[in-house]
């Protein structure tokens, strides 16, 4: 009894204090484990210089289906999501808020194939075992190019392997294709495969593929200056990227332990949008005039739903309603 | 007074309406409405905790139309024919081992460590190394289920041999017993019923670890469904599926105790 009075005056001490400083104690955000500016962000501290006495914690996040799993959890309270996963979680009811383009997916997202193999087209992968991360952008990219050109998937085996289980297993020759993304991707290219086809490609076909950043809501509704600082670090860590190529390709080189060429070849491979750019009619657009993305993401839910991973397809107004353009154009604008 | 022999629906009612079904029974009505409760008013987030209709809905249409190319039927066979598998294999090589090692005090002390210093290990971070050494086919999976199943048999059957009192070997030995008379005649009745507890046990740590060993390239299998369903926020094929786990759990844990009843009829006589 005396420890439950005691935990509620400590509870109360904190909610009280928590509304006087209108400050988290502190904030974890989660980054995907690939190329993007985050890992800018993350190296130069640029969010803790914008949130001095907050702590500020990363967890490294395997990839979209794990993110998920964190975010309906609320292990996370900045997260960021490829379209297929952002889809599946609008559509399901997480309680999250699209915030900004952390990146474009290129080349650094690609389908490799094994050189001995003679895969030439999409119709030769008939009869063999590939492998993409379920529920990720790269597996939603290798069903819509196969619906795309008429194959069935059932004629090949699809598997679902985690990216680090995809290069072990590409090691092993357990496996004769595999559409993923960097650091991971190139373990296999230089272990005798070779690149058929870019999520870039994919992308002047017609699908683009990205990531975008997300906010629990109840974080954004209790701190929604801190959202906004916390994007105002994001956009000077896709500055230092535009401005700072070398640089960045060191510290790319540092986080993921990769060579200093290979981190500049991953990093070309991304496509970073500068925030200003963001807020066009290709990328999140306004608030009034809602961009691309939101095409994107209809695209994407359909999709899902064909393929029988979503019960049902979100409203144009769900979407639009999930990214918010506000804060973004107003750090924008204080630039 | 004379005593009639019970009609069939009596030994029936005697055997199956027992108090312990009623309260069995009842832990599950109450568990159910509560969760029709929590559900129905609003308590519970229906992305975390669906309705028992929309559960019992997956469940149809996973029978009917499957889920993501296989029936929930071929999902059930597949996980089972694993389990049953890794579960027959750790049986053929636990209890030959646990027999030696309880009988044998050097067999014990040169087995013992491997035995004591594997099975703590988290199935995952094993399971890791297995994928590099078997590849991501069937053979790292059997291997992670069968791993994890033998310990419970050997430590129990080593732990039940160990424990038959000499006398009764002395006395079989005095009688003409040979070692594999002992065997048959003395120990594995003797160490049946612990045996058998063991073998429980042990099936029960194989259903544990089948989700994680289904997680790596399956495309089907019951704890496959699941974590793909999960990946996809899909929480009522989640719910049911591990329903549907547990209650082929259940089954196969009954017919385990069947089998004991039948083979061990004297164990069987002395519970009632």
């Amino acid at each position: 009894m005396k420890m439950s009075i005691l935990g509620l005056v400590s509870a109360l001490a904190l909610t009280t204090s928590a509304v006087a400083q209108e400050a988290p104690e502190e904030i974890t955000i989660g980054y995907l484990n690939l190329v993007n500016a985050q890992l800018v962000t993350k190296n130069l501290g640029l969010v803790q210089k914008y949130m001095p006495g907050v702590e500020i914690n990363y967890i490294k996040v395997g990839g979209g289906g794990d993110m998920l799993r964190a975010i309906a959890a609320d292990q996370i309270d900045f997260g960021g999501l490829g379209n297929p996963p952002t889809a599946i979680g609008v559509a399901r009811g997480l309680p999250i808020r699209g915030t900004m383009v952390l990146n474009m997916l290129d080349f650094v997202e690609a389908m490799v194939v094994r050189t001995d193999k003679e895969i030439k087209s999409f119709a030769d992968l008939e009869g063999m075992t590939i492998a993409a991360p379920f529920g990720s952008t790269t597996h939603y990219l290798l069903l819509q190019a196969l619906a795309d050109e008429g194959i069935d998937p059932a004629s090949m085996k699809i598997l679902d392997l985690r990216p680090n289980d995809i290069a072990l297993a590409w090691s092993r020759g357990d496996i004769d294709a595999a559409w993923f993304w960097e650091p991971n991707l190139d373990k296999t290219v230089v272990d005798g495969g070779n690149i058929f086809m870019t999520s870039g490609i994919m992308a002047q076909r017609g699908y683009p593929t990205w990531d975008v950043g997300v906010v629990m809501n109840e974080f954004a509704e209790k701190y929604p200056d801190y959202v906004e600082l916390f994007i105002k670090a994001e956009c000077e860590g896709i500055d230092y990227w535009i401005n700072n190529p070398a640089e960045t390709a060191a510290i790319i080189a540092e986080e993921l332990e990769l060579s200093l060429p290979d981190a500049t070849r991953m990093m070309r491979g991304t496509g970073m949008v500068p925030c200003s750019e963001q807020l066009t009619g290709l990328y999140m657009g306004t608030e009034e005039d809602a961009g691309g993305f939101v095409d994107t993401l209809i695209a994407t839910s359909d999709f899902l739903v064909s393929q029988d991973r979503l019960p049902e397809s979100p409203s144009r107004e769900t979407f639009e309603d999930f990214l918010v353009s506000t804060w973004l154009e107003n750090v924008v604008a204080g630039e | 007074m004379k005593q009639t022999r019970p009609t069939f629906a009596e030994r029936l009612k005697e055997k199956y309406l027992t108090r312990s079904t009623y309260l069995s029974m009842t832990t599950v009505i109450v568990m159910f409405v509560a969760w029709e409760f929590v559900t129905a008013t609003g308590l519970a987030n229906k992305l975390f905790l669906p309705a028992p209709e929309a559960v019992w809905r997956a469940f149809i249409k996973a029978i009917v139309s499957g889920y993501q190319g296989n029936t929930l039927q071929t999902h059930v066979g597949v996980s089972l024919l694993r389990i049953l598998v890794a579960f027959f294999a750790a049986v053929l090589v636990g209890i030959p081992l646990g027999i030696l090692m309880g009988l044998n005090r050097d067999a014990r002390a040169l087995l013992s460590p491997i035995i004591e210093f594997y099975r703590p290990l988290p199935p995952l971070g094993l399971y890791t190394l297995l994928v590099m050494w078997l590849g991501i086919g069937e053979e790292s999976k059997f291997a992670l289920l069968f791993l994890a199943g033998l310990p419970g048999i050997i430590i129990t059957t080593t732990q039940a041999i160990w424990s038959i009192p000499p006398i009764y070997a002395r006395a079989a030995q005095a009688l003409g017993a040979g070692s594999w008379d002992l065997i048959r005649h003395v120990y594995l009745p003797a160490a049946g019923p612990t045996i058998l507890a063991g073998m429980r046990i042990s099936l029960g740590f194989i259903y544990t670890v089948l989700v994680a060993a289904e997680i790596v390239a399956a495309t089907a299998g019951i704890g496959w469904m699941i974590w793909d369903a999960a990946k996809f926020l899909l929480s009522d094929v989640v719910i049911m599926g591990l329903i549907v786990l547990g209650l082929t759990g259940v089954a196969l844990d009954m017919a385990m105790r069947k089998i004991g009843d039948w083979l061990m009829p004297w164990e069987a006589k002395t519970k009632q």
